[in-house]
């Protein structure tokens, strides 16, 4: 905590020896803080409004009696295993592009940028929709793949599927913002120094990139577990967590569904929480 | 009755019963087709996933259908809800729209909002006619809901309605149920979803609905 970030900004005192930054009385100054931490606590808990209504909505009674359900736990498992592996097909396939995108290197920049932000901007249930079209059994995607035995109409490939659309665009846009905190001129130094740039990417790009990298990750891990709109249209079954909330609520009501929202906050925090700390940590040794 | 899909391979079959060039017993062994996309709702949470069962129980009785008939159609046991036939209502309705299911569940008023191509079923399995609710009754299926394993049995469908007790307006409550009951209010129906409500009756203690409310149904 050494490094905290406040000695970076000393702002210059005004001209003609008026009350500068010291003149100020201590009270004064006192006062101010406490008024900014006051608001920045209304916005947080605000902000939290719906956790807080959830954990003081919960009893034990309803929480040992949801999940102690047979079978309780395996769409908990079954989101993990999915956000696992979506987590892993966005690394493949959206660093390559956020990198592209970061460095300027594709024609019409704009144009692809605009690409990625359309994903983000579509309603996931429209998302979902518009994969019926994309991947439903009746289409060429959907002909193909059940001529390899697969099927993206209700199975753990639509899941994946799903949740990748969901959360592609928050790690591409992520990763992309962390490859251009990158300055060039080191990549070009190790070039310069000899190594082909596939080295260069490995040694110096990624890690200076990480931080920010993590941090893309964590925000698409809480999108793909969190993912709903586009998962219940093309993967009602297998039966992730947020389409076991919905459900439950459907099947035995909103007291016995609830359980699974704080089942949901449980498991998918630690992951980004953890990249957070990692990434600020490593963010302020930097600059130390 | 169960919607069709326009394009499907499974098209002129589909066109042969609805037009009655061929039985409508016919469409039970069509769903058993390899290869048929049948899409339905969760019969745990959506009453039309239980009423598509029922119906399916009552024609294998009705035309003396093999045994494993239903199990069959549906790819597993009746109440299963992993299945990969069942989606969410509104995924069901896109889904056939969007061709990509050979036939799906749906209420007659769906299909005529929507414009779907549809087969229409007798009355003694469809579940639309209340003189056949003692026949409806042969059908049953058990689901999991609040109360855990619950048996649950075929009867009309119906459309309830009611006002709340203690409710902060419950005249203009009132005045809203007589509507929806009266020559105008049913008129609406016939025009908006294209069909006739059933005949209203009043279940529970008469002397409990407001006169304005007994007078549109007439007890």
């Amino acid at each position: 905590m050494a490094a905290s970030p406040t000695v970076t900004v000393t702002p210059p005192a005004p001209e003609g020896g008026g009350p500068g930054g010291a003149a100020v009385p201590r009270g004064l100054r006192y006062a101010n803080r406490s008024l900014a931490l006051a608001g920045t606590t209304i916005i947080w808990v605000a902000l939290l409004g719906p956790v807080i209504a959830l954990l003081t909505h919960l009893s034990w009674h309803d929480i040992k009696a949801s999940l102690s359900a047979p079978g309780a736990f395996e769409p908990l498992i079954l989101s993990v295993e999915s956000g696992a592996v979506t987590l892993g097909v966005l690394v493949l396939l959206g660093t390559p592009l956020a990198w592209a995108l970061a460095r300027g290197t594709l024609p019409f920049p704009r144009v692809w940028e605009a690409g990625v932000l359309a994903t983000l901007l579509l309603p996931p249930l429209v998302i979902g929709l518009l994969l019926v079209f994309m991947v439903g059994p009746f289409t060429p995607i959907g002909h193909l793949l059940s001529g390899l035995q697969l099927s993206a109409t209700n199975t753990f490939l639509a899941l994946v599927i799903a949740q990748v659309y969901e959360s592609a665009p928050y790690y591409i846009l992520g990763a992309q913002a962390a490859f251009g905190g990158v300055d060039p001129r080191l990549e070009q130094q190790a070039a310069l120094l000899g190594d082909p740039p596939r080295r260069v990417f490995r040694r110096v790009t990624v890690p200076l990139a990480a931080p920010g990298l993590a941090m893309a990750l964590a925000i698409s891990w809480a999108r793909a577990m969190g993912a709903f709109g586009a998962v219940v249209i093309i993967a009602y079954h297998p039966t992730a967590l947020p389409l076991q909330i919905w459900t439950t609520l459907q099947e035995t009501g909103l007291f016995s569904a609830l359980p699974f929202a704080l089942v949901l906050l449980v498991v998918a925090l630690p992951l980004p929480l953890a990249a957070y700390i990692w990434s600020a940590r490593a963010r302020g040794r930097r600059r130390g | 009755m169960l919607a069709y899909n326009p394009n499907s391979k499974f098209a002129p079959q589909f066109n042969d019963i609805a037009s009655g060039k061929k039985p409508i017993s016919d469409l039970f062994t069509l769903m058993q087709q390899p290869g048929f996309q049948l899409g339905r709702t969760d019969p745990n949470t959506d009453p039309q996933g239980r009423a598509f069962i029922y119906m399916l129980e009552l024609a294998q009785m009705k035309y003396h259908l093999p045994k494993n008939t239903v199990t069959k159609i549906l790819g597993g046991p009746l109440a299963s809800a992993k299945s990969t036939q069942i989606f969410e209502e509104a995924a069901l309705d896109s889904r056939l729209q969007a061709g990509q299911v050979d036939a799906a569940s749906a209420y007659l008023s769906q299909a005529k909002q929507l414009h779907l191509k549809y087969i229409s079923l007798p009355p003694d399995i469809n579940l639309g006619d209340a003189s056949f609710a003692d026949t409806y009754a042969k059908a049953s299926i058990t689901i999991t809901d609040s109360t855990g394993k619950d048996t649950k049995t075929g009867s009309p469908l119906t459309i309830d309605i009611t006002t709340l007790i203690g409710a902060k307006d419950a005249a203009a409550g009132n005045a809203f149920v007589a509507y929806v009951l009266s020559p105008a209010g049913r008129a609406l129906y016939k025009n908006q979803g294209g069909y006739t409500l059933l005949t209203p009756t009043l279940t529970g203690n008469a002397s409990d609905v407001p006169a304005s409310i007994r007078k549109e149904i007439g007890s």
